[in-house]
Order: structure tokens, then C-alpha cells, then sequence
């Protein structure tokens, strides 16, 4: 039934553009460094002994607000396919599970977002051999810094298809994820409990791997919380 | 035009729009709350230290992303079930039923801006705050930031028109206000910027003299030509959208 139910939903999104905006975040993210470095490449390398480490630095400042806000896009666009056409009612009414539609919906989000951590990877990689960044390659740092994030924010992809599955106005999911990126981006004030702050690998023992744990776990519970919510609802 | 004015009203008041217009004051507290002010302790008027670090993400970021989720509400009863039909077979011209829009929208982000200000005052209070409140300052930051949405808000009721989801449209806006974090570091590039004019026009750091912080050249020839281009676009895709 999964398999079937997951084979629908990615029919659901073919030339909706969402394979453009999961290629669109992380291109966007390397773009706004090929714009930095194209105006001041000579002063970005001054800036530092290790330009690897610093240029991934910077694709990374950015890394955690593509996340947050690529994964409020997401969730909206994939749950307004059913709630803008009032189409929920004939989803569920076939022989289907109401936790199973929403597991096919998680799960096409969770890819896409896979996606485009794989994409930011390779684009890290392929614009910092463009640069010369020397020939001391950080393999390790670029494959943490580009899989790391997406994993630590699944916490947040859960809450946020929770809002957008409940709600009828779409604008207030849009308007949690504007409240997440403002958080993600004052991340540095922010205490180690909020989800927000997980995608920016910060935490106070130094040690991404925790955020990593975190956002497994963290995110598997608000799925479920989400999940049984979606199940429990009266469809309009 | 008083009553297409008042019929937007009534199905504003209908749709949720309370719990997004006071995330703007909450975010300022929590900005306002949480900045570090020692670090500048003693440079400054405590109220210019935490209007300086306040300001820096709610015009940065916040005050371009919430007008576009407002632009979107403002066409969500239109676009469902064949909402724009309905209203465009009443006695009205399409560009008043436009200008209607963006003008709502417009008091929407004045109310939102006053609420923020409110916020900044609370702010002062809880820390205690003794120098007197700079109001000339202030009201020159709020009332600036708000000229500077003109533009961004004609570009946002456009793309609502023109998408039936909330994602799309937040797509685009997103697309152009995350590259105001680097614009605003570049001093040939960054008064160009449409989306960095927010924060250019809230940043308390600039020139006192004028009425805004913002030279005269620049805010007529990016703001008020970004925001003629894009209302003249939306206004003409509005003529001719077919409904």
C-alpha cells in the first residue's frame, strides 16, 4: 500500500516545480558564495589561513536558512495539492490508512530534502575546486556540513507538515517557518533544546553528531505526535 | 472604491489574520530580549544599542518575509472556488478592485510596524532602560521601513494573483530576501538591492539630518522605481488575467 500510496504522491508533484526548488536551495546557496567570491575573492582569502575551512564556513551560514525555509515551502506546496482542491476528502476515501497517506506525504518530503543535501554536496565540492581552494581537500568537513543539517532539521520538517496538514489557511505554516528562519538565523542566542537551531550543527558540548541523534529522534516523535493528530481529525 | 475597500475589510477580518500580524511584536521581543547588549555597553544610548541589534533581523529578514504572507491572505478567499469570478462580476473595475488590495496590505504592514514599535518600547521597560525614549529616531526607522515595503508588497500581490498556492509566491519572496544578507555587506551593490532597502531604511546608523536615513537619490530611484515597475506589472497582469 506504501509503495503504491508513495508512487501517487510523487505523480502528485511531477511539473509542479518542486524538483526545480529541491534543485533551486542548494544551488541558490553556492550561487550567493559564487557572488561573494566573484566581488571579493582577493579579500575572502586574507581573511583566513585555511581557505577550505572558511569558504565552507561560509556556504554553510546559509545552509540552515535554506533548510528551514525550503522545508516550509515544501510541506505547504506538497499538502496544498489536496487542500486547495478540498481534495483530502477523496484521498482518504479510498481503501487507504490515514497514518499511511501521511507517511507517503513525510516520506516524499524527506527524500526531496535528501535531494538537495546530496545536490549542496556536490556543488560545495565542485565550486570550491573552481575557486583553488588548495589541494588539501576536507572531504570529511564537506560530506558533515552538506548531510548533517538536513538530518538535524527532520524535527522541523515534522512540525511543520504537522501545521500544514491541519490547516486550513495556509498562511499560518508560512508564517511558523518565517518564525523558524528568524530563529535559525539567531541561532548563536538560542538555547541547545530548540529544533531550530539544530540545522546550524551548534551545540554546547561542540559535537554535530548530537544534533544529528537529536533530530532522529526528536523527529521521529513530532511525526508521530503529527501523524496520530492527522488520524484523529474529521475530514472536511 | 469605499466599498470594495469595506468588502475587502469584512473578508480580512474572517481569515485568520490576527495570529500573523502579532507574530511581528513577538519576534521583536525575542529579538530585543535575547541580544547581547553588552557588547556594546557604554558606546551608545542603551535605545540605540537595542534598536540597532533589533532591527538588524526584523528588517533583514522578517518585515520582507510577512509581506508576502500578507499579500498571499489578502487573495486566499479569491482564489478558492472561483472566488476572483465572483467578485469581478460585481460592479467594479479591476483596478480599483487592485488598488483596494494592495492598499489593505499596505495598512496591514503599518499596523504590524507600530505593533513592532510597541515591542521596542516593552523592550526598553523590561530592561530598564533610564535615557530618555529617542522618538524622532524611531519614528523615522518605523515609518522608513514601511515606505520600503512599497515595492516588495506590488511584487508580492502580483505573484498572488498569479499563483493559487501560498508556497509559490513565498518561493519568489524567499529567493530574493535571503541574498540581502550578503547585499547589505556591499557598499557598491547593497543601496541597489530592492529587497535590502527595509533594513537600509531602518538602520538608525545612517544620516540624521534628512528625513530618512536613506540619501534622497536612492530612495526615489530604487525604492520608487522597483515599486512602479512592479505595480504597473501586477496592475497590467491583474487587466488581463483571465478569471
Amino acid at each position: 500500500m506504501i509503495k503504491k500510496l508513495l508512487s501517487v504522491e510523487f505523480l502528485k508533484i511531477k511539473r509542479k516545480g518542486f524538483w526545480f526548488l529541491t534543485f533551486l536551495g542548494p544551488f541558490g546557496v553556492i550561487a550567493l558564495q559564487m557572488v561573494n567570491y566573484g566581488v571579493r575573492k582577493d579579500y575572502l582569502l586574507q581573511q583566513s589561513e585555511n581557505d577550505w575551512q572558511y569558504y565552507l564556513a561560509n556556504v554553510s551560514s546559509f545552509t540552515p536558512l535554506a533548510i528551514v525555509l525550503g522545508i516550509a515551502i515544501l510541506t505547504s506546496f506538497l499538502t496544498s495539492i489536496e487542500s486547495e482542491t478540498n481534495a483530502w476528502k477523496q484521498l482518504i476515501a479510498l481503501p487507504v490508512s490515514k497514518w499511511s497517506v501521511y507517511l507517503a506525504k513525510f516520506t516524499v518530503l524527506a527524500f526531496l530534502l535528501v535531494v538537495s543535501s546530496l545536490l549542496l554536496m556536490v556543488f560545495t565540492f565542485g565550486f570550491g575546486l573552481f575557486l583553488g581552494l588548495g589541494s588539501d581537500i576536507p572531504y570529511n568537513s564537506i560530506l558533515t556540513l552538506s548531510l548533517y543539517p538536513v538530518v538535524a532539521a527532520l524535527p522541523v520538517l515534522a512540525l511543520q507538515l504537522w501545521i500544514a496538514t491541519v490547516s486550513k489557511n495556509q498562511g499560518i505554516p508560512i508564517t511558523t517557518g518565517i518564525m523558524g528562519v528568524i530563529f535559525a538565523y539567531s541561532a548563536y542566542v538560542l538555547p541547545d533544546w530548540m529544533i531550530w537551531k539544530w540545522p546550524t550543527l551548534r551545540n554546547e558540548w561542540g559535537d554535530p553528531i548530537i544534533n544529528v541523534l537529536l533530530g532522529l529522534g526528536v523527529g521521529f516523535l513530532l511525526y508521530i505526535a503529527g501523524m496520530l493528530d492527522f488520524a484523529r481529525r474529521d475530514v472536511k | 472604491m469605499v466599498g470594495i475597500l469595506r468588502s475587502e475589510w469584512l473578508k480580512l477580518r474572517k481569515s485568520k489574520i490576527l495570529p500573523i500580524i502579532f507574530v511581528g511584536p513577538l519576534i521583536g521581543l525575542f529579538i530585543g530580549l535575547t541580544y547581547n547588549m553588552d557588547l556594546l555597553e557604554g558606546v551608545a544610548n542603551d535605545w540605540y544599542i537595542a534598536l540597532m541589534g533589533m532591527n538588524f533581523t526584523y528588517a533583514l529578514l522578517f518585515l520582507p518575509l510577512i509581506t508576502g504572507v500578507l499579500a498571499s491572505v489578502i487573495c486566499r478567499y479569491e482564489h478558492q472556488a472561483g472566488g476572483w469570478k465572483q467578485l469581478l462580476a460585481m460592479p467594479v473595475t479591476r483596478g480599483k478592485v487592485f488598488i483596494s488590495k494592495y492598499a489593505l496590505v499596505m495598512l496591514l504592514v503599518m499596523v504590524i510596524q507600530l505593533l513592532y514599535l510597541a515591542s521596542v518600547y516593552t523592550v526598553g521597560m523590561i530592561k530598564g532602560f533610564t535615557t530618555p525614549f529617542p522618538i524622532d529616531i524611531v519614528w523615522k526607522s518605523i515609518f522608513g521601513g514601511w515606505v520600503a515595503t512599497l515595492p516588495l508588497v506590488a511584487l508580492q500581490l502580483w505573484m498572488s494573483m498569479l499563483f493559487k498556492s501560498f508556497a509559490a509566491p513565498f518561493a519568489v519572496n524567499v529567493i530574493f530576501t535571503l541574498p540581502t544578507i550578503l547585499a547589505i555587506n556591499s557598499e557598491t551593490y547593497g543601496p541597489y538591492y530592492p529587497w535590502g532597502q527595509p533594513f537600509m531604511m531602518m538602520y538608525i546608523g545612517g544620516k540624521e539630518g534628512d528625513v530618512f536615513f536613506i540619501p534622497w537619490d536612492q530612495l526615489l530611484l530604487v525604492v520608487g522605481g522597483s515599486f512602479v515597475l512592479f505595480f504597473l506589472c501586477g496592475y497590467i497582469y491583474f487587466q488581463r488575467k483571465a478569471v
